[in-house]
């Protein structure tokens, strides 16, 4: 389902506002900001809306700063999976699921001949992230400074209505702290410890895995999504959830 | 008399018609043969090497080298590569220290051919040698790399 429709639907959050509350709302005269921000406002989530009119934001109008962003090289991954190992070996992974992992596709080339073409996946880290909007509990949200969508395991319930809702497949119920689990651009494991990328893309031999904060235009996603005569694609942008997992060829 | 001309001239173009036709079909007819020969020409492990494809795991997983590819296919001879670029025990290249892609981008092994004149480059076109995690196990029949899991080792 389009976030776009899902903002639409009435919230079951126990949060919701007993009536009296929201006549003095209306009464507040918000009810026009209401209308403007749709469900934005009544979600009662932090879902934040970027700046953006492409798939790429504007120079200097990133939601978030840092703005963490990972932009893959796709031609160049040669599934050797040493980004699979790292993120097991760093985030604790059990063989029954995944943060992130190597999808495979065929396609026909002239003479007659097959390319294989190897696509990473991850969590895409969304502006407008489906699975924040479904959570009952508030246990995932877009993280205020980093964008990051993040996780805390002890409130979760696991009723995996993030995993129904998530377009990526990103998300997967770990039995052994009975919770969702996700990729958080090795936030708890990494990056809050000082460290300055991801184990995938520090373990990729390819240089596939550029990992970086959009918001420094002198970052390497920076430039790579900046570049002149750039094609540059996300993975189901029909569902505009505004993705910051970005795909080239270069 | 114009009108026998023209009978006759329609009658050559006819048998001339007909002899073209023929020739086509005839050279069509001896060249799918001469496909089916080569298509059907039994693998000899004798002539163009190994038939099973050689798998390398070092230093990055999987890379395949598929001798039917080169041999039979493309008509390369064993001393093309053995022993000067490769000895011949499969697998052995992957435990030198310059079995590498900067060996191969300076003419090295597989480098050798793969140069972007007499084969594609080997900077270019990656997934066609490196087969990957998955590659390897559907080569060997494995389940792992469709499940979507990590494979257990």
């Amino acid at each position: 389902m389009r976030i776009d429709d899902l903002e639409k639907l009435k919230s079951e959050n126990l949060e919701t506002l007993p009536s009296a509350e929201r006549r003095n709302f209306l009464r507040l005269g918000l009810a026009v900001t209401g209308v403007y921000l749709g469900g934005t406002v009544l979600s009662l989530t932090s879902v934040r809306t970027a700046e953006a009119a492409d798939l790429v934001p504007e120079p200097g109008k990133y939601p978030y700063s840092p703005h963490y962003t990972m932009v893959i090289r796709e031609k160049l991954c040669i599934d050797c999976e040493r980004c699979k190992d790292a993120c097991v070996k760093t985030n604790g992974v059990p063989v029954y699921g995944f943060r992130t992992t190597i999808l495979e596709r065929r396609r026909a080339i002239a003479n007659g001949g097959h390319e294989t073409i190897f696509m990473p996946v991850l969590c895409n880290h969304c502006n407008r992230p489906p699975c924040v909007r479904v959570c009952p509990t508030t246990a995932t949200w877009k993280d205020e400074k980093t964008g990051i969508v993040v996780m805390n395991p002890a409130r979760c319930i696991g009723c995996k209505t993030c995993m129904t809702a998530c377009p990526y497949n990103a998300r997967y119920f770990k039995e052994e702290t009975r919770a969702v689990d996700k990729c958080d651009f090795c936030w708890e494991s990494r990056l809050s410890k000082g460290e300055k990328t991801t184990a995938c893309s520090e373990a990729c031999p390819a240089d596939v895995r550029v990992f970086g904060d959009l918001s420094d235009p002198k970052s390497r996603v920076y430039e790579l999504l900046h570049a002149p005569e750039t094609v540059i694609w996300v993975l189901r942008p029909e569902t505009g959830a505004l993705p910051n997992i970005y795909y080239v060829n270069v | 008399m114009s009108d026998v001309d023209s009978r006759e001239k329609k009658n050559m173009k006819k048998s001339m018609f007909a002899v073209v036709l023929g020739v086509l079909l005839l050279s069509g007819a001896w060249l799918m043969a001469a496909e089916e020969k080569k298509a059907a020409e039994p693998y000899d492990e004798d002539t163009y090497g190994p038939e099973a494809p050689i798998i390398w795991d070092k230093p990055v997983k999987s890379v395949v080298f598929d001798h039917k590819i080169h041999t039979q296919a493309n008509e390369l001879s064993c001393d093309s590569c053995h022993d000067d670029l490769f000895t011949m025990e499969a697998g052995a290249a992957q435990e030198k220290d310059d079995f590498t892609m900067e060996t191969l981008y300076n003419g090295g092994y597989c480098g050798a051919c793969h140069d972007g004149s007499t084969a594609f480059a080997s900077n270019k076109r990656c997934t066609a040698c490196h087969i990957g995690v998955r590659g390897k196990a559907r080569l060997e029949g494995g389940t792992a790399a469709a499940a979507g899991g990590h494979a257990k080792e």
